[in-house]
């Protein structure tokens, strides 16, 4: 599969649920090999946008392409879909929920019982196949959600929230799942509104908010289209210049430093001019890249 | 399909490993034999021991007849009186002892009047029936042949069982020795009282039949096993449904499997248990049925099982399904639009309304299966179940008619299911508030 290959392709798909509309004219393209960040906040439209790529639900306009292809329930096979909202059979054996779930994809069942085996050995849970799911803390059944959403290899990987409830040390192990999974040549949908872990994995994001598409792009196109201007600045001494200096439209102290907001199309280099003019010890002087998470909340406030 | 067959395959394993089905599906047959077995071996154990009768026979002949036919002696009555008169005319204890005669059940004294008033008697034999030295008493008057009353007085302490054979072995004393009075001989009264072997032979529409012959235990348990077994399973898809919605499963199912294949795989898997517990209940019933009548005939008391058609059994099955599709149909739908099996409780009321309708309709169609209020209530799918059961097994409507009451079965099911897998497929993904009737109206017209 190669880069340029596009995997999932929404054109102008709208959703109405009656009055509400949840999803309104959106176009996006996902493209093959890539983890894709589905961010915006809650009621968004990131769920309903989701399902129609599942074929859970049919958009009310547009139309949803996977591999190239009209969504049908034989395309359902080649995803891999784990829900924000998301259960297991309480009564049920590890093993024997995910042999259930890997025969609704036709995984077949000569290889089914080794794969569970791998995956579990890999996610840590083997001496846990045999209990119900019941008996199993809600970090581990997250775990055992995940690996139903991957049991039958798919090539289209769509994870809504699926790192909410693990602790740090299972955090990292999913990322790394993940990352290995992306490596492989999966193409993965991301639906978060938690812009640490999305900065970190995504290679594209799409950010929606009130059923519409805000911002789109690889992360490094979003961030330098984001004209946001400030620098991480560390000094020693009086600080009575930076308050009246006229670069500058913000302060944010910090415990030792401090995120100076730069004034539109200041010269950063004519603060670090004027600091030294001043003779102000300067021991940081950092341009900062505007972070996903102020991305995130000046666009979304912006429309609100 | 394979993905349908896992559907069903988890359905019915999951379900038949659960200690309850488990101990429901053995559990019904231990309480029955309880109800089967127990009182066929208590029949047998006697408890209260024979129960002792003073006879006063005013007419001085029927006390020997009496004796016979209670002792099951079938050898003819001497002509001759057999009461022993009292000398003394009292009625003490060592005069009782010598006349008293057993005969299994009972114990027998004869006691005559002598002349002596008929109070007198009484009062002396009250006394001993409140001494507990006697159950009961029989006065006879002379006159108990022409239609005079005879009186039983008897204490608290009679087995009512024991009261009716007394009561049966009069009347044949009686009509025997009416016989003899009216110069027939012994040998042709024993000739008439030979009992009749009655075969109940009916005719249908389609011919002649033996009569089942089941009566109103048998429609009755036939309705109540087809009532309750549909309750239960269609409360099993209830509670099957709810837990998809509550642990929100549906979603990640629905990326896999249609809304519809999922559904029906659901029912058809709960369907296989419901026939698998049927299966083990039926077989556990015919075991006890034989035992029951092995014991019965031990004591000399026939019984046989009813009789039952073998394509009879063939109807129970295919109305049993339909009972159970048309509901639990109705109970997916339920389970579906609902948020908590509290919900879920109050909105199947009224499916639990119409199948106890449905099963009371076997009263009014068991007493009158042919008549038109029969007919209409058999032809409606929701009442079919029971009361086309009932008809069939009562007196068997023509075949057009369970045809018929069949096929509008099958459409009734074919349009819920419809209408049902509409109302899941949205309903499963709604959480936090119970859909209104006009949103569940609105999702059905959705394509």
């Amino acid at each position: 599969m190669s880069a340029n290959q596009i995997t999932v392709k929404l054109d102008h798909v709208t959703k109405r649920f009656r009055e509400y509309t949840a999803v309104d004219d959106l176009s996006l393209n996902v493209r093959a090999g890539r983890v894709f960040g589905l961010l915006g906040p809650n009621g968004a439209g990131k769920t309903t946008t989701i399902r129609m790529i599942v074929n859970i639900t049919v958009p009310d306009s547009g139309t949803v392409e996977l591999f190239g292809k009209r969504i049908n329930s034989e395309l359902q096979d080649r995803i891999g879909y784990l829900p924000e909202e998301r259960g297991l059979y309480k009564r049920m054996t590890v093993v024997d929920q995910l042999k259930f779930f890997a025969d609704l994809k036709n995984v077949p069942t000569r290889v089914v019982y080794q794969r569970i085996d791998d995956w579990l050995a890999r996610l840590k849970l083997s001496e846990w196949k045999h209990k119900r799911s019941r008996e199993l803390s809600k970090g581990m059944q997250q775990k055992v959600q995940f690996i139903s959403s991957v049991l039958h290899d798919p090539d289209l990987l769509i994870l809504d929230e699926p790192f909410s409830g693990l602790d740090p040390v299972n955090v990292e192990l999913l990322k790394d799942v993940v990352l290995d999974l992306k490596r492989a040549g999966k193409t993965i949908i991301f639906s978060t509104h938690l812009m640490e872990i999305a900065e970190k994995l995504c290679d594209d994001i799409c950010l929606i908010n009130r059923a519409r598409k805000v911002l789109e792009g690889s992360l490094r196109q979003v961030k330098q289209g984001f004209g946001r201007n400030s620098v991480a600045l560390r000094i020693e001494g009086e600080d009575g210049i930076l308050s009246d200096s006229p670069l500058i439209t913000n302060i944010e102290h910090h415990s030792d430093e401090m995120e100076v907001l730069l004034s539109l199309n200041a010269d950063p280099q004519e603060l670090l001019k004027q600091l030294i003019a001043n003779g102000t010890k300067v021991t940081k002087f950092e341009m900062i890249e505007p972070s996903l998470n102020d991305i995130f909340i000046a666009k979304v406030s912006e429309v609100s | 399909m394979k993905k349908f067959l896992a559907v069903v395959k988890r359905e019915y394993t999951q379900r038949v490993r659960t200690r309850m089905f488990i101990a429901t599906t053995i559990l019904l047959p231990v309480a029955m034999s309880l109800f089967v077995v127990v009182p066929a071996l208590a029949l047998t154990i006697d408890a209260g021991g024979p129960m002792r009768v003073v006879v006063v026979d005013g007419t001085g002949k029927v006390y020997q007849r009496l004796r016979r036919a209670l002792s099951d002696d079938d050898t003819p009555v001497e002509q001759t009186d057999a009461t022993t008169p009292d000398a003394t005319g009292g009625f003490g204890n060592s005069q009782l002892k010598k006349a008293a005669q057993s005969s299994g059940e009972f114990v027998l004294e004869s006691v005559a009047l002598n002349g002596r008033p008929v109070s007198d008697a009484k009062s002396e034999l009250d006394k001993r029936l409140r001494a507990r030295s006697i159950d009961a008493y029989l006065l006879l008057p002379e006159d108990v042949m022409e239609g005079g009353q005879a009186q039983l007085v008897r204490s608290n302490a009679v087995d009512f069982l024991a009261v009716r054979r007394l009561q049966e072995g009069l009347r044949r004393s009686l009509r025997e020795q009416r016989l003899v009075n009216a110069k027939v001989d012994e040998k042709t009264i024993s000739a008439l009282g030979q009992p009749v072997d009655l075969e109940i032979t009916r005719v249908g529409t389609s011919g002649e039949e033996r009569d089942s012959g089941g009566g109103f235990a048998f429609v009755f348990g036939i309705g109540l096993i087809m009532y309750l077994t549909t309750l239960l399973y269609g409360q099993v898809i209830l509670g099957a449904v709810i837990e998809e919605k509550e642990t929100r499963i549906a979603e990640i199912l629905f990326s896999s499997v249609k809304p519809f294949t999922l559904m029906i795989g659901k029912l058809v898997g709960v369907s296989l248990v419901a026939i698998t517990q049927l299966t083990i209940w039926g077989l556990a019933v015919a075991a006890f049925g034989l035992y029951g009548i092995n014991v019965l005939a031990a004591r000399g008391i026939p019984a046989t099982l009813p009789r039952i058609p073998m394509v009879f059994y063939l109807y129970f099955v295919l109305f049993f399904l339909l009972g159970y599709y048309i509901y639990s149909t109705l109970y997916a739908l339920v389970g579906s639009v609902v948020t908590t099996a509290q919900e879920g409780g109050q909105l199947a009321m009224p499916i639990i309304m119409l199948l106890v309708v449905g099963f009371y309709l076997f009263l009014p169609v068991g007493r009158s299966p042919d008549s038109s209020f029969a007919f209409w209530v058999s032809m409606v799918p929701f009442f079919a179940p029971v009361t086309m059961v009932v008809r069939i097994v009562t007196q068997t409507p023509p075949f057009w008619q369970i045809a018929l009451s069949l096929l509008i079965g099958f459409g009734t099911v074919m349009l819920l299911t419809w209408i049902a897998s509409r109302v899941y497929r949205i309903g499963m993904l709604m959480y936090g508030k119970r859909a209104s009737i006009p949103e569940i109206i609105r999702w059905v017209r959705q394509s």
